[in-house]
């Protein structure tokens, strides 16, 4: 059954001579528990795919529509408060809070949505644990390597239970070993929460323990394998 | 809370904002002090005056120097209607030869009532002919409780029995004296040494009205002769007092607006510093409401950080200053300076919150590539 349903999707930015098209007629499903690699070069619309699913931009034209119900034509606040409730989101740059220590920077996302409790920290320190930071828990990102950051960014996106992983180029920051190690590590957590993933990368090496691959060029869908 | 984390794990950083609001906050105060240090030594003598309304000769604008009432003008205004008490008050301008330098000053001549006056040293009361209360700025000039001080050139004694406080009369320390001292120090500056009285007149009169009686009412009740005024308006009348206190609200008003810009511009900046991990935080699902009352938490932590360090160095400053210095921290005041210093932070908050929400949470996953 399909969580995710792109239907038709463009993004232009600009207009009249200068108008720049990101993503044309991008139109794929992905079924709930799946993990989609999205695959392609510097410049391909890869990101732009994945912020307008994200809710972060709208599309100039087409629908996302997530189990059933369009996200596409939210405001701002909805948009935030669908992605605090329902995406798990991971970027190239980790973006950790640079004061806030591991365990704080996964306790940010339920403080984004109100209170932090007792159980909310219990599942900090086990999500931290499980992504072998168990000892790095109070350490600062300056004090965290590159691996280490990029293992608390997926563990801060576990944090909400979301209904979707939106991941950026997770290991373009990384050297290849850490990189894999990364990936598989993010796909075994995805699985075993049943969880839906669309893992934005331009290595193809990545894409290995993808369900699906999804290839884009100059922002038009080139393959789905 | 991630405001507070932030203001901690930036220590220094936080600390030397907070430095600058405090140094911020103590040139306003320091400011606000000095402006009504000002106004108190022009004025102290005549606004301080235990009264409810200060009645004048008609026709003189309230002007302490002109003003002249005789002894028939005073028994008119004790015996008018919502009167409850009426007293004398005489001024003279007198020059004494104190211990440090000749001091050009003021003696006031009180017909009653020398309990309003606040001893800080020796004894109160009504003086004795040829004793004065004075004002405390004259241990400055070397004057001390004990001394008898000469004065010149109409060769008189004053001893002084006691230091009252904030009772200067433009800039200079007043010389209270009673009834018969001031007649014979007023005659003898008029008419020369050997002159004896004035025949019981005194510049104006200190009223206390009935309950529920007006300062309006009094003056409709005692006619064009007199002028009539509360004791504060009455202090800020004459001697260049109107044009004293706009330049004063003047410089109080420009270091308001310098305090807040430089506190908005603070933060603005702290703000710009913050985009790309604001960003973040929005496209996490941070609302611009999360994000801005992060910012109002640390305004207010800084700000009050700052307003204890700005009182502080206030303090100091003005324990520093000497004696005659116009400086007179009124917390009425600095309660006034402290709400604004806040409304200040607020408002420069703004400038911070339209950048807040102009942040884009795209730019988060923006990294050169569409």
């Amino acid at each position: 059954m399909s969580l995710l349903e792109v239907r038709n999707v463009s993004k232009r930015y600009g207009g009249g001579q200068a108008v720049v098209t990101a993503l044309e007629g991008v139109t794929f499903t992905v079924d709930a528990g799946s993990m989609l690699a999205i695959l392609g070069p510097s410049g391909s619309g890869k990101t732009t795919l994945l912020s307008v699913i994200a809710g972060l931009l709208q599309p100039s034209s087409g629908e996302i529509v997530i189990d059933g119900s369009p996200i596409h034509v939210r405001s701002a606040s909805e948009a935030a408060a669908y992605r605090r409730e329902k995406i798990g989101l991971v970027f190239q740059d980790y973006h950790l809070i640079p004061y806030l220590s591991a365990v704080e920077n996964l306790l940010l996302m339920p403080r984004l949505g109100g209170r932090v409790t007792h159980d909310h920290r219990d599942k900090a320190f086990g999500l931290l644990e499980e992504f072998d930071l168990g000892k790095r828990v109070k350490h600062v990102p300056s004090e965290l390597s590159g691996g280490e950051r990029q293992r608390v960014a997926i563990a801060r996106a576990l944090m909400n239970d979301p209904e979707i992983m939106l991941v950026d180029e997770p290991t373009a920051n990384l050297d290849t070993e850490r990189g894999m190690q990364v990936v598989s590590m993010l796909g075994e957590h995805v699985r075993s929460r049943k969880m839906t993933c669309l893992m934005v990368t331009h290595d193809q090496r990545m894409c290995e323990g993808a369900d699906q691959v999804l290839r884009l060029v100059d922002g038009r869908m080139a393959e789905r394998a | 809370m991630l405001a507070l984390s932030e203001i901690l794990h930036s220590k220094l950083k936080f600390a030397l904002i907070a430095l600058a609001i405090g140094l911020v906050v103590a040139l306003t105060m320091t400011l606000s002090a000095i402006s009504e240090g000002l106004v108190t030594g022009m004025t102290g003598a005549k606004g301080n005056l235990d009264a409810d309304a200060v009645v004048f000769q008609g026709d003189t604008y309230l002007n302490l120097e002109r003003s002249l009432l005789t002894t028939d003008d005073v028994k008119r205004v004790r015996s008018a209607e919502g009167v409850a008490e009426a007293y004398g008050v005489g001024h003279v301008f007198i020059s004494v030869n104190a211990p440090g330098e000749a001091l050009d000053t003021h003696a006031f001549g009180l017909e009653a009532d020398f309990d309003q006056l606040p001893i800080v040293e020796g004894v109160g009361g009504m003086p004795a002919d040829g004793e004065a209360i004075v004002d405390e700025t004259a241990r400055a000039d070397g004057v001390e409780v004990g001394d008898t001080l000469t004065l010149t050139p109409i060769d008189r004694e004053l001893t002084v029995i006691g230091f009252t406080k904030n009772r200067r009369y433009v800039m200079a320390p007043v010389f209270y004296v009673n009834l018969d001292t001031y007649e014979d120090l007023r005659a003898a500056t008029m008419f020369g040494a050997m002159a004896e009285t004035t025949d019981g007149n005194v510049s104006i009169a200190a009223v206390k009205l009935e309950p529920g009686v007006t300062v309006d009412e009094l003056a409709e009740t005692l006619g064009g002769d007199f002028d009539v005024a509360t004791p504060e308006e009455a202090a800020l009348a004459g001697n260049g007092m109107p044009v004293m206190i706009l330049a004063v609200n003047g410089i109080q008003g420009v270091s308001f607006v310098i305090g807040a810009l430089v506190i908005g511009v603070f933060f603005y900046i702290t703000t710009l510093h913050k985009t790309g991990q604001i960003a973040a935080i929005k496209a996490l699902g941070a609302s611009n409401v999360f994000v801005y009352r992060q910012l109002l938490l640390q305004i207010l932590v800084l700000v009050t950080v700052g307003a204890l360090i700005g009182t502080s160095l206030a303090l100091g400053a003005g324990a520093g200053m000497p004696p005659a210095m116009a400086f007179d921290p009124r917390p009425d005041r600095w309660g006034v300076t402290l709400g604004l210093v806040y409304l200040m932070a607020f408002v420069g908050s703004l400038f911070s919150l339209r950048s807040i929400l102009r942040i884009d949470p795209a730019t988060a996953l923006d990294h050169a590539e569409h």
